[in-house]
């Protein structure tokens, strides 16, 4: 028996079918979706935006191939790139405060050609792998403290504070939140988390004072206060009468009213969920989550059973991303979570967003294979 | 274990999201589902169109046109505006809102800062506005755009007559009710179904019926074809003008009746106003005199005393009764005649108009029998219109039967008091054979499909006397507009014309007794006498310059019944039938009233002068704005082939208006929606 051979035997042995129908099932699931939220367009003969679960579906090719790239690459080589990767992430970073396109008050965008990506996705990753990298390369046993954390910190502060100055606070809470679930699989000492509490704290009050820009108060005060002001909770609670209309069943599929009626904004980026649930209820809406659900938890079982730290971490990462997306986008169109226009993966419209999710996969996927 | 712990935190998240959304759609989704409704259904303004008032003929009396009405949803319009800068944003929009509209900025700016979701604008908005409106709104404007503007068509009511039958029609107020007149009684016809509409309209307005136009059509209201005849009630509305003016009365009516149906042919009431500025017009003007108004009638009520009596045996045909050389005392009052006469037969009575033997007929009869009789006739009852003001007029203002005095003045009319339109419809009574009949003014209600819903179908209410007699007193009626009648006024040559004048003292109500200046005066008659076609019933209220019946109606009767008999087609002995055609070329009177009838209509066209019209030549009207069903049956009228496209009200054709053209050759037209 060859070489080749034995190892194509194990990676058939290995290739991680539930992850994969999974993240194909979310996919299908995500375009059909589409189709069914921009439909109205449709009939009012705005094309260009009926059309854009086709889009989505060109997005889905170029990520699925870069997928499938980056899961037959071994991931030991991203690891050793994880810097310079990151490096470059940071260069490009930099490059939309120059280059960008300003589209809704802030600047995300680079055009390339007669596309637009938006690097804060990509940087999600780049994150998660130098993050991984710098947490897996010092092996000691004992619980680390404040200082050994604080390269980690580091790494996961700079693009935090470049996105947030974007200005793109969802995002840059993505960032937080999915290094903050890496951290959090390694031991620290009992201090470093108490101190990591209190600043937390403190952080979060110098945010609200100083660094959120009002148009993102806004979206807070009027989360809090829906009826206080009517403009700002308005898309809030669009999104909620519309899964509300739903009800245990929903209105079937391209029937729900109010996204047809056109009372639901952003119904193909911000949404789509709230789509989801008016045309298949409760039951669909829940059935969903359990996929996704299904998905993260996955992904800790992958990192749980990873040959090695690094690999761990990644998916760790990786899961929590999936995770925290999901959270935010579901929490913000049930109206537990104020409106942040963070995506829904694969259900929300978007090329950067998509390709960014697929290539994780491709990670969890590569690393899956591998163990 | 971390991972379980982590595994155990994203399960809790999950499950967070999990139970809301468990919460929002089940445990309150009554709640929201009721808001999703409320938020589809809430905006909703559309009015189903109106239906269209028609003459006999099909000439529009009412019609509802959509007129452009701007609306603004101030939502939508700050929507994304940062609360700070709203004032400014406000301010500059309403500024430029209401120059465009040419409407008060401040109101605009307080209609934008209050938030609503709708708000009216402008209704009744020019071309030229909607434009601009457009422009301010549309997207190529860039950042200074103005959302949450809207263009709507809106049902407007119209009267392409204007003051004619104004006080019969009456008007829709601006919330889309009928307020008076016909639009009041019959707006549940004319509406259509509003609540229906309750159904489904989206954030943009749009209305998502599925059962698309078709769904418009059902919902929108009957149309009524009325028994008025647009020729006969011109006619009649500019004779009795005429006459106020001449003879300086403060007001008039004029009900002319099919007697054989009880169609009512015209019913004019004058002062008018004209319906479509309502608001300019005075209270009283809007009174349908012919239905509202009570008066003492006079000497016409002899026509129905001497009916009575012929009927209850009180007198027969050829007997001549005794007038005492114009003086009568009766208990202690004096009953005087105009007309001094000794012996006279009843058609004589009739003729000259003689109180005291009329008198005599009533008390020969007796109060009760004379009583009844009048009730037979119609009087004192409603005739039962379906106009919002009809009164019943009263026979015995005590409230007890008559005594011996009331009789005898209630034989010649005074005492009591009636309406115009029970006056028509007694004479009619005469005039048919002794039928009195249900005054009838719809013809048919026909719905929006094009299906006839009802039609008003001839009524006999009763017999009230014999053939023979109604024939002997139509006869004896003729006496009065020949020889030395007192309606002499009122002969048509060619014709025997029956009728009855009357001169009423008016009762002056400061102290009770009859005004020495103040009469009504009236006439009212059939033609021809045998067989007639109409009744034409004339009261004038206080006419200045002469107050005697014989004077100031009949001429009215006699103009008005010469153009009725035309329309009918009914010509005097020995002469060709009208053609109506002709009629309208002809330089006799008829002619001025067909000038008029052609002049109103032209104020909605507004030909456009220059050139001569040749044989063979017609020249284009000016037909914007119109239905396409108005314009393609105008256009086969003047003789052209219209060629159609679009849908709506005509907005462009081809040739342009006033430019004359060779019958035969197409005329091309395009329409759009108003909105």
């Amino acid at each position: 028996m060859s070489l080749y051979d034995s190892r194509r035997r194990r990676y058939h042995d290995q290739f991680d079918w539930p992850l994969f129908l999974s993240v194909v099932l979310i996919a299908v699931i995500g375009v059909v979706n589409l189709y069914s939220a921009t439909s109205p367009y449709a009939l009012s003969g705005r094309t260009g935006l009926a059309d854009v679960y086709v889009n989505q579906v060109y997005w889905l090719v170029v990520g699925g191939l870069l997928a499938i790239l980056v899961s037959v690459i071994d991931y030991r080589n991203f690891e050793r790139l994880a810097y310079v990767l990151y490096v470059g992430g940071v260069v490009t970073l930099l490059l939309v405060f120059v280059l960008g396109g300003e589209i809704r008050g802030s600047s995300r965008w680079i055009k390339l050609g007669s596309f637009t990506f938006q690097p804060s996705e990509f940087m999600k990753i780049l994150v998660i792998l130098a993050v991984a990298k710098n947490l897996s390369e010092d092996s000691k046993s004992e619980s680390r403290t404040l200082v050994d954390l604080l390269p980690a910190g580091f790494l996961c502060a700079l693009p935090v504070v470049l996105v947030m100055s974007q200005p793109d606070f969802g995002t840059s809470t993505i960032y937080t939140l999915s290094v903050m679930a890496m951290m959090a699989t390694i031991k620290i000492h009992h201090k470093t988390l108490a101190a990591l509490a209190v600043s937390g704290v403190l952080g979060g009050i110098g945010l609200w004072e100083y660094i959120l820009l009002p148009y993102q108060k806004a979206r807070v005060t009027s989360f809090l206060n829906p009826e206080q002001d009517k403009d700002a909770g308005w898309h809030a609670l669009q999104s909620k009468t519309a899964i509300g209309n739903g009800g245990l069943t929903g209105e079937g599929f391209k029937e729900g009213t109010q996204n047809q009626f056109g009372f639901l904004p952003d119904q193909f980026s911000d949404f789509p969920f709230s789509v989801f649930a008016e045309d298949h209820g409760f039951v669909g809406a829940a059935s969903l989550l359990l996929l996704y659900g299904f998905v993260c938890i996955w992904s800790f079982n992958v990192a749980a059973s990873a040959k090695d730290r690094f690999g761990s971490a990644v998916a760790v990462g990786v899961g929590a991303m999936f995770f925290w997306h999901t959270f935010f986008n579901v929490g913000m169109a049930v109206g537990i979570i104020p409106v942040v226009g963070i995506t829904l993966p694969l259900f929300s419209y978007g090329g950067s967003s998509v390709i960014t999710v697929l290539v994780g996969f491709g990670l969890l996927m590569n690393i899956s294979m591998r163990r | 274990m971390r991972m379980g712990i982590l595994c155990g935190l994203l399960t809790l998240g999950m499950g967070l999201v999990v139970s809301s959304a468990y919460t929002l759609t089940i445990t309150d989704g009554s709640r929201w589902r009721e808001l999703a409704e409320r938020q589809r259904e809430r905006r909703l303004r559309l009015q189903p169109k109106r239906g269209t008032i028609y003459d006999r003929r099909g000439g529009a009396f009412a019609v509802s046109v959509d007129v452009p009405t701007v609306t603004m949803d101030s939502v939508e319009l700050l929507r994304g505006v940062p609360r700070q800068q709203i004032p400014g944003v406000a301010r500059s929009a309403a500024n430029r809102i209401a120059a465009a509209l040419g409407i008060d900025a401040a109101r605009v700016e307080r209609r934008i800062v209050t938030r609503r979701r709708f708000t009216f604008l402008k209704r009744r908005v020019s071309k030229a506005e909607v434009e601009k409106v457009r422009r301010l709104s549309s997207s190529d404007a860039g950042d200074s755009r103005i959302r949450g503007l809207r263009v709507e068509g809106e049902g407007h009511r119209y009267y392409p007559n204007r003051e004619l039958s104004g006080s019969l029609l009456g008007f829709v107020g601006p919330d889309g009710e009928g307020k008076d007149g016909l639009e009041y009684s019959l707006n549940d016809d004319l509406k259509g179904h509003v609540e229906q509409l309750r159904g489904l309209r989206d954030r943009s307005g749009r209305v998502l019926l599925s059962e698309g136009r078709s769904g418009d059509q059902a919902l929108a209201g009957n149309d009524i074809y009325l028994t008025i005849d647009q020729g006969i009630q011109f006619a009649a509305e500019r004779a009795l003008r005429n006459t106020l003016r001449t003879y300086e009365g403060v007001g008039g009516s004029v009900v002319v009746v099919e007697p054989v149906t009880g169609e009512i042919l015209a019913m004019v009431s004058l002062p008018s106003y004209n319906p479509n500025d309502y608001r300019e017009s005075a209270v009283a003007a809007r009174r349908d005199r012919a239905v509202a108004d009570r008066f003492e009638p006079g000497s016409t009520m002899k026509i129905f005393t001497v009916a009575a009596g012929l009927a209850g045996k009180a007198i027969a045909p050829t007997e001549e009764l005794y007038c005492e050389k114009g003086r009568m005392s009766l208990d202690d009052v004096v009953i005087r005649d105009t007309h001094p006469s000794e012996w006279l037969t009843i058609s004589r009575i009739l003729a000259v108009s003689s109180n005291i033997c009329a008198a005599k007929i009533g008390l020969s009869l007796g109060g009760e029998k004379l009583y009844e009789s009048l009730r037979r006739f119609g009087f004192g009852q409603s005739p039962g219109l379906p106009v919002p003001s009809d009164t019943t007029g009263v026979l015995r203002p005590r409230g007890r039967p008559w005594v011996q005095v009331e009789t005898a003045s209630a034989s010649f009319g005074q005492g009591i008091s009636v309406t115009n339109l029970q006056m028509a419809m007694a004479t009619a009574a005469i005039a048919n054979g002794g039928k009195l009949m249900d005054p009838i003014i719809i013809k048919k209600v026909v719905s929006a499909t094009g299906h006839v819903l009802r039609e008003g179908v001839p009524h006999v209410r009763r017999q009230v006397v014999s053939k023979r007699i109604a024939r002997t007193v139509a006869e004896m009626m003729v006496s009065v507009t020949e020889g030395d009648g007192t309606g002499v006024n009122a002969a048509i040559s060619g014709f025997r014309v029956a009728g009855k004048t009357a001169t009423a003292q008016k009762t002056d109500p400061r102290t009770g007794r009859y005004s020495l200046d103040k009469y009504v005066a009236s006439f009212v008659g059939f033609v021809p006498a045998r067989n007639p076609k109409v009744v034409v019933s004339v009261v004038v209220d206080e006419p200045m310059v002469d107050h005697a019946g014989g004077t100031v109606a009949a001429p009215v009767f006699r103009r008005v019944a010469e153009i009725a008999l035309k329309y009918y087609g009914k010509t005097p002995r020995n002469t060709a039938p009208a053609d109506l055609a002709e009629l309208a070329r002809s330089a006799d009177r008829a002619n001025a009233t067909m000038k008029f009838i052609r002049g109103a209509e032209s104020s909605v066209q507004k030909v456009v002068e220059g050139g001569k019209v040749g044989e063979g030549q017609v020249r284009i009207p000016d037909m914007t704005g119109w239905p396409m069903r108005e314009v393609v049956r105008r256009s086969h009228e003047l003789g052209v082939v219209p060629t159609v496209s679009g849908t709506g009200l005509l907005s462009k054709q081809s040739p342009g208006p006033g430019v004359i053209v060779e019958k035969g050759r197409s005329l091309v037209l395009v329409f759009e929606s108003p909105t």
